[in-house]
């Protein structure tokens, strides 16, 4: 199993020597431009033992140069047998390193989420995306090598009871969240102008643990990424575990998001 | 006699005023890795009155920008749009149209601020010839901590710039 699993991470590695930092499933430490919105649509779901899905509508602007903060609704029928609206989150992260050159950069950021959601607590995950209240911290480091980028983060995670349901007392409150983020920018191979449409592939791997509760798991995420126009983009992703020690909602989903980038708005 | 002096030292003050000035720039971004990054730049660039247009080399992250004709150029400005971007300003070479203007000890003023030329001494320039900006918020480190002085300027602020 641990041979697997490292060469599942060593060939992700590889992999990575080919992408860009736009990640799909995590943030990097650069930020929006100052004065943009983002606005992004997705839905994310798993088949096995029935079809679920959860769809969220997120909007992101860049406060300054180095504050962008996001706000987030989440809607499904995870915990329930309809589609309900489920709570939202907010986020904030700031930049506080850069050290550009002209095809290179190396960004820095710390950043803060809060959730407040109403479903039922079944899970030990503490996922701020829709499941549980509560609170993250973290930082994030990103290193970008003209067509790769690399990035890592480490996070605090703290649940709240969410609106209407408590967590059970059985359950961990507190967990440590990392990732590790490669991309790689597969086309065009060389840029002509604004409209060529960018291809970028990438391999993520995403894990938590609750300390003190032999609880955690890792995922490995793919993820494929179109930009039409250099303001829309298109992404999918599968999170497949690695291993699983956790009851969660996360495990074997896909993912399909669309954002729409609007430039010097405000 | 006396007053003719005046009047021609006021005409050609006015003058160079009128005349010298940017016509153009090129702006390379460091940073920029995506198309993405680059639009978001170009839009912040091109909210400034005085930028006329910007055409962009995706290659080698260079904005290439014709500044309007009657419109004062301020370069803090440019430094200032691509940091909102999240970017930095790796070089700018801007084109600066001197006509009437003399250099004198290394230095001259535009639209209300003052520039010190770093090299060329005593060089009597003419035409349009373009020059580099080595302060802070124009170059690497590497380059602006060699031209870091205490320079202050009487109105405005002071910018160094090579030819």
């Amino acid at each position: 199993m641990k041979i697997i699993l490292l060469s599942v991470i060593l060939s992700g590695m590889t992999l990575s020597a080919f992408s860009q930092e736009l990640y799909v499933n995590t943030e990097p430490a650069s930020n929006m431009a100052t004065h943009s919105l983002g606005i992004r649509l997705e839905n994310q779901g798993y088949f096995n033992p029935e079809y679920k899905n959860r769809t969220s509508l997120e909007v992101m602007y860049g406060a300054s140069k180095s504050l962008m903060v996001h706000g987030t609704l989440y809607a499904s029928d995870y915990y329930q047998h309809q589609q309900h609206l489920e709570g939202g989150s907010v986020y904030a992260k700031y930049r506080f390193l850069s050290i550009d050159s002209v095809q290179s950069h190396f960004r820095g950021a710390v950043f803060v989420k809060a959730a407040s959601i109403s479903n039922p607590v079944y899970n030990q995950e503490i996922a701020l995306e829709g499941d549980n209240s509560g609170f993250q911290t973290g930082v994030v480091f990103t290193k970008l090598i003209h067509k790769l980028a690399l990035s890592a983060s480490t996070s605090y995670l703290h649940g709240f009871n969410n609106r209407g349901y408590d967590i059970p007392a059985t359950n961990a409150r507190d967990a440590i969240g990392y990732t590790l983020s490669a991309g790689y920018l597969l086309f065009p191979r060389k840029y002509e102008n604004y409209n060529q449409v960018n291809l970028n592939v990438y391999t993520e791997l995403l894990g938590k643990t609750n300390p003190g509760y032999g609880q955690s798991y890792l995922d490995v995420a793919p993820a494929v990424q179109l930009i039409f126009n250099s303001f829309f983009r298109v992404d999918f992703s599968y999170h497949a575990p690695l291993y699983n020690e956790m009851t969660r909602t996360s495990k074997n989903t896909y993912l399909v998001r669309l954002e729409y980038n609007l430039f010097s708005v405000f | 006699m006396k007053t003719l002096k005046i009047f021609l030292i006021i005409f050609i003050a006015s003058i160079t005023a009128a005349k010298a000035q940017f016509t153009k720039a090129e702006l390379q971004v460091s940073g920029l890795t995506c198309s993405m990054c680059s639009k978001a730049t170009e839009k912040s660039l091109r909210t400034l009155n005085f930028i006329g247009d910007i055409k962009a080399d995706l290659n080698r992250n260079v904005f290439v920008i014709t500044f309007k004709k009657d419109v004062p150029v301020n370069l803090d400005q440019i430094s200032k749009k691509v940091q909102n971007a999240g970017f930095f300003v790796n070089n700018l070479k801007a084109t600066f149209n001197f006509d009437i203007v003399k250099v004198n000890n290394n230095a001259f003023n535009y639209g209300g601020d003052s520039y010190r030329v770093v090299n060329g001494e005593g060089k009597t320039l003419a035409g349009p010839v373009t020059v580099t900006v080595v302060d802070k918020g124009f170059a690497p480190s590497s380059v602006y901590k060699k031209y870091t002085t205490a320079d202050k300027a009487e109105t405005g602020r002071v910018y160094h710039i090579s030819i």
